[in-house]
């Protein structure tokens, strides 16, 4: 049933050209290993992470230094988010140089600039997380540039109704970088791949 | 022949991607406590009779007072920078909070009190400990 499932994910035929790696790079689909990745070492992660401004940090470094493949995963967690934003990057780079947004793709054009414009809020909301100085003062920095954009101060007072690092907005932080962003990211994603396989995959549209 | 090594082959595979993950968890979920951390081993006679004896690199001090001991970690509760240690009061060079030589804070921005650190008597020394995360070096 499983191999059935698998089989219907993909086009019964495809171009033997389309096949070749340079076609796509397939940025998107490592993007999304990546995405598969993050959130299980981010499970694991929570496990350990205490949103409140007072233990926040000490929860980290008791995570580093005390619990066995804390590092590991912290480390994980963090270089993947970063490889991460940079292929969904890559990926709609390809695709715009490819000429891939055009119709009748216009509409998963958009719902890919929606899932970069996620990703990126999805990293900008878990730097807070460690609570360290460096965290603390780059969210201070995002959010004073969040203020000069439109509507952004609705945004920003959303985000941290007290100040940058307090506890309420710690724990709105939290909430959006791993329930809301993930879940939103996930469904997006599959209505993407969904468009994908709708569209027969990577046809040769140019 | 080949479907049946190739069927043993993906069984095996499985069996240990499923075998190391489940240690790894179980290490990783087992409850490693809050295991203490020896700082230092401080001589009694060290300590002035009224006053801190100050160890800046490992961020803390040992004050004697009324006839106890104490120990304070000297990293600040705000933002966790190293507070210097004057006659009467203990005071943040970052954003100026100052606290008592208890530790109770004076004035802020910070709002808790240093943390004292563990002191055992081991003959004519002390044995300073801190928790992981309450004090860090």
């Amino acid at each position: 049933m499983f191999d059935d499932f698998v089989r219907h994910l993909f086009p019964r035929a495809v171009r033997e050209n389309n096949l070749k790696i340079t076609y796509t790079f397939c940025l998107g689909g490592m993007a999304f290993t990546l995405f598969l990745l993050l959130v299980c070492s981010g499970v694991l992660l929570a496990l350990y992470y205490q949103p409140d401004s007072a233990r926040a940090y000490a929860s980290v470094v008791h995570l580093e230094e005390q619990v066995f493949g804390g590092c590991f995963l912290r480390s994980l967690h963090r270089h993947c988010a970063n490889l991460f934003l940079a292929l969904v990057f890559l990926h709609s780079l390809r695709v715009a140089l490819t000429g891939a947004y055009r119709p009748p793709r216009q509409m998963n054009w958009l719902i890919g600039c929606a899932l970069l414009g996620l990703a990126m809020f999805s990293g900008y909301t878990g730097y807070l997380l460690p609570m360290d100085q460096l965290a603390l003062w780059a969210t201070q920095t995002g959010m004073e540039v969040v203020k000069v954009v439109p509507g952004g101060e609705m945004l920003a007072a959303f985000l941290v109704p007290d100040a940058v690092g307090s506890s309420q907005s710690l724990l709105r932080f939290y909430v959006m970088h791993v329930l809301l962003l993930p879940t939103a990211i996930a469904l997006l994603s599959l209505l993407h791949f969904y468009h994908i396989r709708r569209q027969k995959g990577v046809l040769p549209y140019l | 022949m080949a479907r049946i090594s190739q069927n043993r082959r993906t069984f095996l595979r499985i069996l240990a991607l499923l075998g190391g993950g489940w240690w790894f968890l179980g290490r990783y979920l087992r409850q490693s406590g809050t295991r203490e951390q020896r700082l230092a081993r401080v001589a009694d006679a060290d300590i002035p009779p009224r006053g801190a004896l100050v160890y800046r690199n490992e961020r803390f001090a040992i004050v004697r007072e009324a006839g106890s001991v104490y120990a304070l970690s000297l990293v600040c509760t705000h933002l966790g920078c190293t507070v210097n240690v004057a006659a009467d009061v203990l005071r943040c060079p970052c954003h100026g909070s100052v606290f008592d030589r208890r530790g109770n804070v004076r004035r802020g921005p910070a709002t808790r009190a240093l943390t004292q650190l563990r002191l055992q008597r081991d003959g004519d020394y002390w044995l300073v400990f801190s928790r992981c995360g309450d004090h860090h070096v």
